[in-house]
């Protein structure tokens, strides 16, 4: 071999191995955005939880804490295990990427903020101490994610299958009312597992609480919303009418109304 | 050698396995052997309260509401003898006896008429249970419990649920589109238990001699705990009483 192919073909693969380097150490903060959550409660997440959360959810979550008084809906009681933003089927307990989810983005329509003024490794330390509270999570293990299928397309056709299923299938507008108000003739009557009035969740708003992605609209019918009536229809629909609901609900939301 | 010592390790973590499963479904106190010479408890549960406010006919024949016509379940006693139905008889602290049978076929809660159908349902730790719906609209079954895997799921026509309960506990299941309609599962960790029926009458068999500890369960009146002697190869009757207060 002559020493200046040689020389090229060193060059090339130098050149494909540095690239790929390159490559993979771009991509891998963004594909697997890996938050470390520590497997036992820390001293830095206690002292987080006590001066971020406790004063809601409570010394020992209970969520009791002296602001809570004031506050519907309720701060989450986590003794329970309850989480109703889950990827997990009805009932599992949340993936710790779950808790992680609801603790930076917030809850829009409660008093639950995006605790993104606290830096990551201080958000995925409050995990553990929040799993601490309930005895649940010793006895039990997260079921794993629910398969999100393939979106389909909104159109005029599955709008009126979504609207069909509202109505007449699975009459969601016996709480969340026909036009999607959350004035339902059995809205009134509705209560959380603590026992505390809970109101059917009106669409109009368009800020869901679970985020307003269509994926996240479409994972709230799937998985239920543990500690609340709201019940998972995983077993009565299948995936492509559960698109075309999460279409028709979306599409319940009225700008002008929320623009207020 | 190697292939040996390598079928080894595979057999001793197989037998692990089996040994680990066993102990997370089997109540640990609890040892099962052959019963041979067992006693029988017999007896029967009595609510000596005032019932006349149920079946007072105020709307003298006229067509009632559901709501009204399925209040009446949480509390049913026999108008001849006074046995209450629906409540649930287990020996506490019993150690060691028959075996704990899982019935293969699953035992099943209907929902009929927005009611379910058994309303008191008494099972081992590790039965499944069928759910079913058999009204032409939507109902939803939910449980809150910690230890078992809580569920809230929409039930249409003929859906059918499975749910299998492994831990000890008293669990209430509810639709929350009909707020009256609900129903008790009772899971016990061991196999000597019985419910009541119409008349307030109850059976427990095979129970090796000895004394034990015999806890009544009813959801309105609460529980009653009574200290019961066996004999072998005898029956012994005990009776219940709930009095109005």
């Amino acid at each position: 071999m002559k020493p200046k192919v040689l020389l090229d073909k060193v060059g090339l693969w130098s050149a494909t191995v540095v690239a790929s380097t390159a490559l993979i150490l771009g991509v891998a903060p963004m594909t697997a955005k890996a938050i470390n959550v520590p497997t036992a409660v820390t001293e830095d997440g206690k002292n987080t939880y006590k001066k971020y959360c406790s004063p809601c959810h409570g010394e020992e979550g209970k969520g009791d804490g002296p602001l809570a008084r004031s506050m519907l809906p309720k701060p989450r009681d986590f003794t329970r295990g309850a989480y109703k933003f889950r990827t997990t089927p009805s009932g599992s307990l949340p993936t710790d990427e779950d808790i992680f989810r609801t603790i930076s983005y917030g809850v829009p329509n409660s008093t639950m903020i995006p605790w993104d003024i606290l830096t990551e490794q201080q958000r995925a330390s409050i995990i553990p101490v929040l799993k601490s509270f309930s005895e649940a999570f010793e006895v039990r293990k997260p079921e794993p994610p629910v398969n999100v299928g393939l979106e389909i397309r909104p159109s005029e056709k599955s709008l009126a299958e979504g609207k069909k299923i509202y109505e007449e299938k699975l009459e969601c507008w016996k709480c969340h009312g026909v036009e999607g108000r959350g004035d339902g003739p059995s809205a009134a009557e509705q209560e959380d597992d603590f026992g505390f009035p809970i109101k059917p969740f009106d669409f109009t708003t368009g800020k869901f609480k679970g985020g307003n992605s269509d994926r996240d609209v479409y994972l709230r019918f799937t998985t239920g919303l543990n500690g609340t009536p709201m019940p998972s229809f995983a077993k009565e629909l299948t995936d492509e009418q559960r698109w075309c609901l999460t279409h028709y609900v979306m599409s319940l939301i009225k700008p002008e109304e929320t623009c207020k | 050698m190697k292939s040996l010592s390598f079928f080894i390790i595979l057999f001793s973590f197989l037998g692990w396995n089996i040994v680990s499963s066993k102990d997370i479904l089997a109540e640990k106190n609890y040892i099962e052997e052959e019963v041979t010479d067992g006693g029988n408890i017999v007896g029967s549960v009595k609510y000596m309260g005032d019932l006349a406010m149920l079946k007072l006919d105020l709307y003298g024949g006229w067509e009632l509401t559901d709501t009204s016509k399925n209040a009446s379940e949480k509390l049913i006693a026999s108008r001849i003898n006074n046995g209450l139905k629906y409540a649930v008889i287990s020996i506490t602290n019993i150690a060691k006896g028959k075996k704990r049978l899982i019935p293969k076929t699953h035992p099943i809660i209907d929902q009929q008429r927005s009611n379910f159908i058994p309303h008191v349902i008494a099972i081992l730790a590790g039965t499944t249970i069928d759910i079913l719906n058999g009204d032409e609209e939507l109902h939803t079954v939910h449980t809150r419990t910690i230890k078992n895997q809580p569920f809230n799921l929409g039930t249409t026509y003929r859906q059918r649920i499975s749910r299998k309960f492994d831990y000890p506990e008293i669990i209430k299941l509810s639709c929350d589109i009909h707020k009256h309609a609900y129903a008790w599962i009772v899971i016990l960790d061991n196999p000597y238990f019985d419910i009541t029926d119409r008349n307030g009458y109850f059976e427990i068999c095979d129970i090796p001699a000895g004394t034990y500890k015999l806890n009544v369960w009813h959801e309105e009146l609460g529980n009653i705990e009574k200290e019961v002697t066996v004999y072998p190869k005898k029956i012994t009757n005990v009776g219940f009483v709930y009095s109005q207060n």
